[in-house]
């Protein structure tokens, strides 16, 4: 292994970096806001719509990610949505995030015990106040765990974005490796990148359990 | 149309889809296990490698281990071809998942119930098989079944190292169909692959959940008993939810 080789490929891979964590940054972003209100359609007991969220939900989760990549980079065109490359990307990672968050968020929903809309209906809070001050903190701090799976899954998804020529982490790698051959040192580094960014985002993760957490510790 | 004008070479694609998803759910059972009793040799030696590219595995974009696959292993002297490296890819992934899968599932098993098994003098593999494994099943099937069917999503990875898969058909399609009469019919033909990708992996959860009853028939309340006839309340265990913390 050649690390004078990593060191001269350093700039490109961080440029690669940067727009791998672009791409996923808006994604998480996106899905967090989708997956919300996706759940909160979900569980509104108004059935057209609860259908529509779940057939969604189950046909992004039945489908391969790269497919839905192409259909959005390839497909969607001809039928008059035109996007760049990058915006593709967000869709298409946006999309995918947004079916997982939507199952989090639910699950999240769930685990808020039926008590607490008595106990909010007896203090005589609004139903727009019951929603925004008790059940969701209460459901984000049930639904952290599993969505921050998914914030790291769609992170490292954003690697399938290769396929269809966004300038990322991996397609920076693959780029040199068709120039320079130099395929042992390429993966090597951007395999110790892409485990950076998830330990860096899993840390983050239990941080924030362990402080959201802290109202219901030492019990 | 176009879909049925070529129906014939999209079934090839779907055929060699079948195949290699075959291959990979066949190869990641395989390294599931393995990994699984890696992770639980005795030696701390042993198991901590195991446990530190099983880790790896699962934190590295699969995308990145396929192609790593593909790149690498000709450095080292073995060259497969795309089919082979994405099977071995995939299947590596899919067994770095299923591992925990497996490990979680035997965990959830009472200790009671093989320390009886060796009480009874069966010998480990038969006691492991006869009498733990059927136990797990039920909490090994309900994500082994999800982990199925992203195996045969992931066999469309295929696809980027040049598989003859149902998404590279799919692709040559476009191209040549764009080429010879213009105008791109890529909506059509992927948001077909898209609704085949989607009944394949359905039909895989119906057979899941099929099974999941089968193995959940011991542990079903409504089964006939010869406790019929009594007092339901006192036939029934009450169940107490036991997590009552909010």
């Amino acid at each position: 292994m050649d690390f004078n080789y990593i060191l001269d490929a350093l700039p490109d891979l961080m440029r690669g970096l940067k727009v791998t964590l672009t791409v996923s940054g808006l994604a998480i972003l996106l899905s967090c806001i989708v997956g919300a209100v996706g759940a909160a359609l979900r569980t509104s007991g108004f059935k057209p719509a609860e259908y529509l969220v779940t057939g969604y939900v189950e046909f992004i989760r039945g489908t391969p990610y790269l497919v839905q990549i192409f259909f959005i980079f390839y497909g969607l065109p001809s039928l008059g949505l035109r996007l760049s490359v990058f915006w593709s990307g967000v869709a298409a990672l946006t999309l995918w995030a947004s079916a997982f968050q939507i199952e989090n968020f639910r699950g999240g929903l769930a685990a808020v015990s039926h008590g607490v809309r008595d106990a909010s209906a007896s203090l005589g809070l609004k139903r727009w106040h019951h929603a925004l001050l008790v059940v969701f903190p209460l459901a984000a701090r049930a639904a952290l765990p599993s969505s921050m799976n998914t914030i790291v899954a769609t992170v490292k998804n954003s690697a399938y974005l290769q396929a269809i020529g966004l300038v990322e982490l991996t397609f920076v790698a693959v780029d040199r490796i068709a120039y320079d051959f130099r395929a042992i040192e390429m993966f090597f580094s951007i395999c110790v990148i892409y485990l950076l960014c998830v330990f860096a985002l899993s840390g983050l993760g239990h941080a924030l359990e362990h402080r959201l957490n802290r109202p219901f510790a030492g019990r | 149309m176009l879909l049925l004008e070529f129906r014939s070479f999209l079934f090839d694609g779907l055929l060699n889809t079948l195949l290699l998803s075959l291959v990979m759910i066949l190869g990641g059972t395989l390294f599931a296990i393995l990994f699984a009793a890696g992770l639980s040799l005795p030696s701390r030696w042993l198991s901590r490698p195991v446990f530190l590219i099983v880790e790896c595995l699962r934190d590295i974009p699969l995308m990145v281990t396929v192609l790593l696959v593909y790149f690498i292993l000709p450095h080292i002297g073995i060259s497969l071809n795309p089919f082979w490296s994405s099977a071995l890819s995939v299947s590596v992934w899919g067994g770095a998942n299923g591992a925990h899968i497996i490990r979680a599932g035997l965990a959830a098993v009472p200790r009671g119930q093989s320390e009886t098994v060796q009480a009874f003098g069966l010998s480990g593999w038969k006691g492991l098989l006869l009498v733990v494994v059927p136990q797990a099943m039920p909490v090994i099937l309900p994500p082994y079944i999800s982990l199925v069917t992203g195996l045969v999503q992931a066999s469309s990875l295929g696809a980027v190292l040049g598989v003859n898969e149902l998404l590279r058909s799919a692709q040559v399609l476009i191209e040549q169909t764009t080429i010879a009469r213009g105008g791109s019919p890529a909506y059509l033909v992927y948001g077909a692959i898209l609704v085949v990708y989607f009944v394949l992996c359905w039909a895989i959860a119906f057979v899941g959940r099929r099974l999941e009853a089968h193995f959940a028939k011991p542990y079903r309340r409504d089964r006939p008993s010869i406790d019929r006839g009594k007092d339901p309340s006192q036939v029934l265990v009450p169940t107490v939810p036991l997590d009552v913390r909010t």
